[in-house]
């Protein structure tokens, strides 16, 4: 389409020919103002269609972008995390959009897990009295309820370790009855579905948030386009206004620059390394992987030794005389995860440091080793407590001999491992709030008054979005596992987010400066939710074997008196309607479930072989641009030459 | 619609929204804020085709522009003079090329002659540096920004003439998905 000119001035025409064919060559409407009259070559008065025909579809493809953005409205937070966004990086954002996300999880299976099990309960049947004392049964006395008058430290002991009067209260497992009166409505089965459709809701969110996030980014972040030309020409985004945002680009694209010159740099390095240089290299790394190694150990250890299984450090006099102690002594385990999860990541920086890898490699293994740290010491934890419950998987030692399980210790097993999350949670809060306070304040006080380089070291701090997001993940998967065994735990998380996210905003604001790394936002798409899909998956482990495998308590639960907590299920189904029964049955047979996985896997073949097809077409597309521009360029050359030669001739 | 406006002739609107990507309502908006920038130089009445030219300090001190590192070059390149003083015209065409729903090559063509800060129609190594000195405000050491005039050059340039032509800068634009996206400013 030709171009038109509004005005009828000239300017001076420039030098060079090759500008000569463009009017042809790419089609653009007009300008108001006018252009060099070597453009004016050819062109008509009035545009073909013109401008006018194409604005009602302009129109409506804006009135509907209006309309499908509507909703965006309701979603809660829109302008502060549009705010830290601005002035803290994507990064930053990416941190608040996924404790958001996680917060209306939480509310989500609260309202699950509390409809299907706390409303019927207050509905419905007998609220339970204390269980019965005194007589004697056969698996044990068990006897939450503190006798008489409770003094105000124990009083507060048992409030923060789920104790006492908290222990027989619908905050776990244990109080909820067998039956209901009416008798129409099964607790127990309500209990585990409400448990299972809460987990398979939030792993189909996860699943939606990931991939609809992996699609935007992974097209715009491919190799081709992060190249220097790119970050150069189009980085660069000419709408930003205020002094903020446009400092916080530029911070983000030098540094951007700055790593991928140093990656280069390195490569060159690394190419240029003797025998005797790689073999060094090498053997640091090793050292260095076994000094990571030990130390996981040495926290695994101390995380297993604090759970006390023998109650060696409970029986201490000492101990049990003073409150503060004993308080101490129970929150032991959540301590020491806490304390490893503080102290060994940036002993873990510092260790990569010196491994000689590019600097993406270095993050990479970084966050590789924080994630394995903080799921890993979650997993010791419950294999203390499982050895502890199961007499170390061992039916037919004499703990667990009469009752299947170590009715001694632990009467009532799935309250202890409730009481124990809830712990873990309550103290993740207190470390969460103690940090601004013990850590960040006085370091920034200190910046203020110490002057020079130490001052100002002390004083930056930036928003590490990385241990932050880990940390999400690590509460996140702690009320995945304990939301079984302790119903109303989703719902203290939700508050406990709440808390938090006012508390990270104030912090942020307070005392972060902005971030001087860029976040790819493909990382943030992509690897927190895989993260968060593996918090997933490990906590499904305890909740499933516990479910499928070890007997239930016989003096407290829903599940009371039966062999394991699953066998609920095949008893309600049994009361069934006749097909009913017949086709839930039949699902759980292999004839179901081998047709299902055949059918599963020939449909994921077909994916994976259309998706390699899309990727070579994708690939041959991209050298068909790359011809065309060389035929351009060839084309152009021609016309030119021939357009010489016939002024020539 | 069927506002009664006196600034223009129905005939200028016409021509207006014929040569810009806006709209009525957003043309007389742009001219108002035209105006706001000197409202001493800036008469209410076009119907007579003033020439009237606001100097580039008042344009460069407008918020979209004012934090904007490329600005001087922008008013330059949109100005009939090259020196930055636009008129309403060029104001509007710069707005046009920048607004959302101007086409790929359009914004091609006027991003080409922006980062070409020596006029000589093609981004030499010279003008790469300059680019990058105000992407970053002289932050990187000059070998490092050598070394990325060096691999920009390297990437783009299809016919090996040591610098970037039109063509080889829109073949290199194709690859770049959101280049619509950043090249735009919302007035």
């Amino acid at each position: 389409m030709p171009l038109i000119l509004c005005a009828s001035k000239q300017k001076p025409p420039s030098p060079s020919p090759v500008f000569s064919p463009l009017p042809s060559i790419f089609a653009s409407p007009c300008l108001c103002s006018p252009l060099p009259r070597k453009l004016q070559a050819g062109r008509p008065a009035r545009p073909a269609s013109g401008i006018r025909g194409s604005e009602g579809p302009l129109r409506l493809g804006r009135a509907w972008a209006r309309l499908a953005g509507a909703p965006k409205i309701l979603v809660p937070w829109r302008t502060t995390l549009t705010r830290i966004g601005g002035q803290y990086g994507a990064g930053t954002e990416s941190y608040f959009t996924l404790l958001r996300f996680l917060l209306g999880l939480n509310i989500l299976g609260a309202l699950f897990q509390g409809a299907l099990t706390l409303l019927p309960l207050l509905l419905l049947g007998p609220i339970p009295g204390p269980p019965s004392q005194g007589v004697h049964q056969p698996c044990g006395p068990y006897d939450p309820l503190p006798q008489g008058l409770v003094d105000y430290p124990t009083l507060l002991i048992n409030l923060l370790s789920g104790e006492g009067h908290l222990e027989w209260s619908p905050l776990f497992y244990g109080f909820y009855p067998a039956q209901l009166s009416g008798g129409t409505f099964r607790l127990p089965v309500a209990y585990l579905l409400s448990t299972f459709v809460s987990g398979l809701l939030c792993l189909l969110l996860i699943l939606h948030r990931s991939v609809s996030g992996l699609k935007q980014t992974l097209l715009s972040e491919s190799g081709a386009l992060t190249s220097y030309s790119h970050r150069i020409f189009s980085a660069w985004d000419f709408g930003l206004r205020g002094a903020g945002p446009v400092e916080l680009r530029r911070r983000a694209l030098r540094y951007e620059l700055q790593v991928e010159l140093e990656e280069a740099s390195e490569r060159k390095r690394a190419e240029a390394r003797t025998r005797a240089q790689w073999a060094g290299l090498w053997a640091t790394r090793i050292l260095l992987n076994l000094l990571v190694l030990a130390m996981l150990g040495a926290a695994f250890y101390g995380i297993y030794w604090a759970v006390d299984p023998n109650k060696v450090l409970q029986n201490v006099p000492v101990v049990l005389e003073t409150p503060v102690l004993r308080l101490l002594v129970a929150y032991l385990p959540s301590i020491f995860i806490s304390a490893a999860n503080l102290l060994l990541p940036p002993v873990f920086g510092l260790i990569t440091g010196l491994e000689g890898y590019p600097r993406s490699r270095q993050l990479q293994l970084l966050l590789l080793r924080t994630v394995f740290l903080r799921l890993a010491s979650l997993v010791v934890l419950l294999a203390s407590l499982w050895n502890e419950i199961t007499c170390g998987g061992k039916p037919e030692a004499e703990a667990c001999a009469t009752c299947g399980y170590n009715s001694a210790e632990r009467p009532c097993w799935e309250t202890r491992v409730g009481q124990e999350m809830y712990k873990l949670l309550l103290f993740d809060l207190l470390t969460a709030l103690a940090i601004p306070l013990l850590v960040q304040f006085p370091r920034k006080l200190l910046g203020t008054v110490c002057c020079g380089r130490l001052g100002r070291l002390l004083g930056t701090m930036e928003f590490q979005v990385p241990e932050e997001v880990l940390g999400l993940v690590y509460g996140q998967t702690l009320v995945w596992i304990g939301a079984f065994y302790c119903p109303l735990l989703a719902g203290l998380n939700a508050i406990k987010f709440l808390i938090i996210f006012y508390l990270k905003r104030f912090s942020l604001f307070f005392f972060c400066s902005p971030a001087s790394r860029t976040f790819r936002a493909s990382a943030a798409n992509f690897f927190f939710p895989l993260v968060l899909l593996l918090g997933l998956a490990i906590s499904a482990v305890p909740v499933l074997y516990g479910i499928f495998v070890i007997p239930p308590s016989k003096l407290c639960g829903p599940f009371r008196g039966q062999v394991t907590i699953w066998a609920a299920v095949p008893h309600a189904i049994q009361g069934l309607p006749r097909t009913a029964r017949d086709f839930l049955f039949f699902l759980g047979t292999l004839s179901f479930a081998v047709p299902l996985m055949l059918v599963s896997s020939v449909l994921m073949v077909y994916t994976l072989t259309l998706a390699s097809s899309y990727g070579r077409q994708v690939s041959k597309l991209k050298g068909h641009i790359k011809m065309e521009s060389k035929s351009k360029v060839l084309l152009a050359q021609r016309i030119v030459a021939l357009s010489g030669e016939e002024r020539d001739l | 619609m069927g506002n009664k406006q006196t600034v223009f002739t129905p005939e200028q609107l016409e021509a207006y929204q014929d040569c810009t990507f806006f709209t009525r309502k957003e043309i007389l908006r742009l001219f108002y804020r035209f105006q706001d920038l000197a409202p001493q130089l800036v008469p209410l009445d076009y119907n007579s085709n003033p020439d009237v030219k606001v100097p580039y300090e008042v344009i460069s001190s407008m918020p979209e522009l004012k934090d904007n590192p490329f600005r001087e070059r922008i008013a330059q390149v949109f100005s009939q003079d090259g020196d930055g003083n636009m008129t309403l015209d060029d104001f509007l065409d710069m707005f046009s090329v920048m607004s959302e729903m101007a086409p790929r090559d359009l914004k091609a063509y006027y991003a080409f002659k922006i980062y070409d800060f020596n006029n000589d129609d093609y981004i030499c190594p010279l003008d790469l540096e300059m680019t990058v000195n105000k992407l970053t405000r002289g932050e990187l050491t000059p070998e490092e920004v050598g070394l990325v005039c060096e691999k920009v050059i390297n990437e783009a340039d299809v016919d090996n003439d040591g610098k970037l032509s039109l063509d080889d800068f829109q073949n290199m634009i194709l690859h770049a998905p959101d280049f619509l996206s950043t090249f735009h400013i919302r007035i």
